[in-house]
């Protein structure tokens, strides 16, 4: 379960008006709250932590400064996964059209977690998942990300997308498609 | 198919476990703290600067509105003193356009600068008369009066004009 979660609709929602009022403690604990599941998608359609920390940063900066925009404080979980999802497409297209491999510095990394052994084969995919997923377009890129954060119905997928339901499960469709030839030394 | 489908999201899902895994969530946390100070202080600063701003426009603007109507006071008439020497300047009543006299002493040839229109200037020797009008002494203490320029005949001659076109009227 992740940290959105365990705090009630109404909860969230007074810390959005609290927040839209300028309270800075208001919008940490919505950082608090919901930074595991934004870093979820980031490191889906990103695949990996490092880079997703980066989006994750810049996407909560875009969201504090933006917030007395927010109209409906009720689609606070909506409107921020959509901001993130922009900010890690443009990042990870970004470093696509430069032709660099998506790179950053592991700042974020608790290196104690991992074997030698299992560091490699996770870098492995990491990077295989990474320069997949690159491959794939902006739509498909958000919706395979979006698709796999539990408890968001596809009708939230598809209001973060822009795009009707059907449309989504079509980028989700042929994302998968995609990704099975890419990622085939890996299934 | 659907195995396919399956073992693409675990992939997907596993990748992201293992990353997550890394994650020091206190020092993320402290970093987009960090980066909301910077941002709040940015905007802070984005306030100052147009609160800055529009405080520097305001006192440019009414500088500006001072500097005219210093322009304006010293553009107008001054009284005729002449006997301590000084400067004075006009303005046509007949002709369009300004004029600057340079007084040195009051019955000397005094330098006047005319400007003619456009960028066209003259700037001549010439004589003066005063006309003072004493009856019609004003409130303020001031005393206008006219002077009549006449322009020598060099100028004149570039200019064009008869001499008795260039006799210019004024009001001092």
């Amino acid at each position: 379960m992740n940290d959105g979660q365990k705090a009630n609709t109404s909860d969230i929602e007074r810390l959005v008006k609290a927040s839209q009022t300028g309270d800075r403690n208001a919008f940490d604990k919505l950082v608090r709250l919901y930074q595991r599941r934004v870093m979820h998608m980031a490191v889906r359609m990103l695949g990996n932590a490092n880079e997703a920390a980066e989006v994750v940063q810049a996407g909560f900066v875009k969201a504090y400064l933006g917030i007395g925009k927010l109209r409906n404080p009720k689609r606070f979980e909506v409107w921020l996964l959509r901001i993130v999802a922009n900010a890690a497409i443009s990042r990870a297209r970004a470093a696509k059209r430069r032709a660099e491999k998506v790179k950053a510095a592991g700042y974020y990394e608790n290196k104690k977690t991992l074997s030698p052994v299992e560091r490699a084969s996770a870098r492995e995919l990491k990077e295989a998942i990474q320069q997949a997923m690159l491959k794939l377009s902006r739509k498909e890129a958000k919706a395979i990300a979006l698709f796999g954060l539990k408890d968001l119905s596809h009708r939230q997928v598809s209001e973060i997308m822009g795009c009707s339901v059907e449309a989504a499960r079509w980028h989700v469709f042929r994302a998968r498609q995609k990704l099975k030839g890419l990622l085939k030394d890996h299934l | 198919m659907k195995d396919k489908n399956e073992q693409i999201d675990l992939l997907l899902e596993r990748n992201t476990t293992e990353q997550l895994e890394t994650v020091d969530w206190d020092r993320l946390n402290t970093a987009i703290s960090g980066r909301l100070d910077q941002a709040r202080q940015g905007t802070t600063s984005r306030l100052r600067f147009r609160t800055a701003f529009k405080i520097a426009a305001g006192l440019v603007a009414a500088a500006a509105v001072v500097f005219v109507i210093v322009a304006v006071r010293t553009d107008t008439p001054t009284g005729v003193q002449f006997e301590n020497g000084g400067s004075a300047v006009v303005k046509f009543v007949e002709s369009k356009g300004s004029a600057s006299i340079q007084i040195q002493p009051i019955d000397a040839k005094s330098q006047v600068s005319i400007d003619i229109g456009g960028s066209r200037r003259e700037v001549a020797k010439c004589d003066i008369e005063i006309i003072d009008v004493k009856e019609e002494q004003q409130k303020n203490g001031r005393r206008p009066a006219w002077i009549i320029i006449r322009m020598p005949e060099p100028a004149l001659a570039d200019n064009g004009t008869s001499r008795d076109e260039m006799d210019l009227m004024c009001l001092l």
